[in-house]
């Protein structure tokens, strides 16, 4: 266990660094040169200037060079300047982290809260007519692609009532209230199919703790039904869910992208959508390194969970 | 991608009679998985929608008409867009590129990573090491920023270098590529697991003594044992394909601008008009959201049949 753990440890950084390399190289060939975009329209009246802009966002030296210097500012959390918007890319991004960080605990937390439920009473109630009303519900939810239930939430209303639920964003110094009551929509649609998901796990655990040796025992010592899905069926099927929580930090980074620019929530997502259109090379690689590391080492983390939760399982 | 942390998968045992039990099993399907059988009657009619869209409707989808932004009606039964297009017509012609970029993905990433998750698990050693640590650094990248990256940077130069009258259009071909190369990795990992547990049988032993090359081990010995995992793997990552394709579409790195495509119409400008128009958002969302479901409820019912221990485990984009 603490050789896998170790072994696991050496090889995150490993992964870290080739996915640095990765995103350096694709990002190098979108389209587009990032001197002329931040020039606009100059770009193509003076040479002498875009001689200039290429040499101070550093696109004169080598790519063997340029990731090197990058590499350097990267481990000390400097990302260097944004290319689109000439301003430093760590502080935005530390802050705009923190506003996606609080999106995805809260669309956690609605993931748990929901699919859990749902899960269990759909098991307890196996087979009959409420299991399939749920079993139908987890299904559709994983159908509904999650930015057209957004754009409905957030267009809808309006159409209806004139009401938008998409308010200016503030920040948690500015209205801690407000910013909060704006991050609940989001993050419930965020946590609409990956809930599905949830009870489907939840149920099919569970089902298969129902019909295992120590729940017939314990029903046969007479425990209350109650306390036998409780204690011995509920207790044995929560594994799965550590699962989940992995799972979902990569479809929260991945859905926010899409769900934050839909909301106006001012995110690491909402940063990295822009950043490809503005050909944003330096945010985008900060933005996708992050990312990535986050989601390496929550994986980590519930590898490691799961392995401490379950003794039966060894690595 | 979304990746599994669950252990390996095991494969199916369905033993020697599987193809025949198979063939038993589809007259019985309907009866057993109605569900299944809904989504393949859903997904049919879908097909048959975008495959003869043209015969179905008298414009083409980028035509632009004289009524601009008109209620659903018996001229117009989706209504009809800024340009004054027919949304009825844009959704049925919507549905090709979803649909094209669903089927080449999957059939790239399960054979794709069938080839690799056979080397990998079968040869194991560094073939191993290499194998699994490039799926883990692809892994590492969600699916989405992924297909932004790779979609925004090879379509353009696609369309360069191969112009617009190639076989298929070069922008789709970028999303193909970019989803695949995202959705590869994933379906690779769960094979090569699949593989690991395959690889420790008694036939493959007795494949050996009787002296059998490895390359024949693998190939037929190995593979037709690990079909039913790659059948559940192309039908769970299916829809998940056709949702990352819309999503990228909807970011504006699909088809260019004006080309009707589901993901497409939901994003991009027309988003300021779904308040004052929402049947602009509403269908070309719930073709998209039908599309997934049908596809989603025949992946959970082939599971059911082939193995009923890979339930819940799906992969997901």
């Amino acid at each position: 266990m603490r050789a896998y753990i170790i072994r696991r440890l050496l090889l995150l950084p490993l992964i870290v660094f080739l996915v640095s390399i990765l995103t350096f190289s694709l990002v190098r060939i979108l389209p587009g040169d990032a001197a002329v975009a931040r020039l606009g329209a100059q770009a193509g009246a003076c040479q002498e200037c875009l001689d200039r802009a290429r040499q101070e966002l550093g696109l004169d030296k080598s790519y063997p060079e340029q990731y090197g210097k990058w590499f350097k500012g990267a481990i000390r959390g400097d990302f260097g300047l944004s290319n689109a918007t000439t301003r430093e890319i760590g502080p935005e991004l530390k802050k705009r982290a923190l506003v996606t960080l609080q999106l995805g605990t809260i669309s956690i937390l609605f993931t748990i809260l929901i699919g859990v439920p749902i899960g269990v009473l759909s098991a307890v109630k196996s087979g009959r007519p409420l299991d399939y009303g749920l079993r139908l519900f987890s299904i559709l939810g994983l159908s509904v692609p999650n930015f057209w239930l957004a754009t409905l939430v957030v267009y809808l209303p309006v159409y209806w009532w004139t009401w938008n639920p998409a308010k200016q964003f503030k920040t948690i110094g500015e209205d801690p209230l407000s910013h909060f009551g704006l991050l609940l929509l989001p993050a419930l649609v965020l946590a609409i199919s990956a809930s599905a998901y949830v009870a489907r796990i939840t149920r099919s655990a569970m089902l298969e703790a129902l019909t295992s040796d120590h729940v017939r025992t314990a029903r046969a010592k007479g425990l209350a039904e109650g306390t036998v899905i409780l204690s011995h069926v509920f207790r044995n099927s929560l594994i799965p869910l550590l699962t989940v929580v992995g799972l979902q930090t990569g479809f929260i980074l991945g859905g926010s992208i899409i769900i934050e620019d839909i909301f106006g929530i001012p995110g690491m997502g909402q940063m990295a959508g822009r950043a490809v259109f503005d050909r944003d090379y330096q945010t985008l690689q900060a933005v996708t390194v992050i990312t990535t590391l986050t989601f390496v080492v929550m994986t980590l983390a519930v590898d490691i969970a799961y392995a401490w939760v379950d003794p039966r399982i060894r690595y | 991608m979304a990746t599994q942390t669950q252990p390996a998968v095991a494969t199916p045992d369905l033993g020697p009679s599987m193809i025949s039990r198979r063939w038993r099993g589809a007259r019985h399907f309907v009866r057993r998985q109605p569900l299944g059988a809904l989504g393949i009657f859903i997904i049919v009619v879908l097909v048959t929608l975008a495959v003869f869209a043209p015969l179905l409707t008298d414009v083409s989808p980028t035509d632009i008409g004289d009524d601009v932004l008109v209620e659903p009606s018996a001229d117009h039964w989706f209504g009809t867009n800024r340009a004054a297009q027919d949304m009825w017509t844009r959704v049925i012609y919507g549905g090709r590129p979803s649909l094209t970029v669903g089927l080449a993905v999957v059939l790239i990433g399960v054979i794709g990573g069938t080839v690799m998750g056979l080397l990998a698990g079968y040869l194991g050693g560094w073939v191993d090491m290499v194998i699994s640590r490039v799926f883990e650094v692809l892994n590492s990248v969600p699916s989405i920023l992924f297909g932004l990256v790779i979609g925004a940077s090879l379509g353009p130069k696609l369309d360069d270098t191969l112009g617009s009258d190639f076989i298929i259009n070069p922008r789709l071909l970028a999303i193909v590529i970019a989803v695949s190369i995202a959705f590869l990795p994933a379906i690779g990992r769960i094979l090569r697991g699949g593989v690991i547990a395959e690889r420790n049988r008694q036939y493959v032993e007795a494949a050996r003594v009787i002296g059998a090359s490895e390359t024949r081990v693998m190939f037929r010995h190995v593979l037709p044992n690990l079909l039913p995992l790659m059948i559940v793997l192309a039908s769970t990552s299916l829809p998940a394909a056709i949702l990352t394709e819309a999503a990228l579409s909807y970011l504006g790195v699909g088809l260019p601008y004006g080309d009707a495509s589901w993901g497409g119409d939901l994003g991009g400008s027309a988003r300021q008009l779904f308040s004052l128009a929402p049947w602009l958002a509403i269908f070309p969302g719930v073709a998209l959201g039908l599309t997934v479901l049908a596809f989603n409820l025949l992946g959970d019912s082939l599971r059911d049949e082939l193995d009923p221990r890979l339930r819940g485990s799906g992969l997901r984009g």
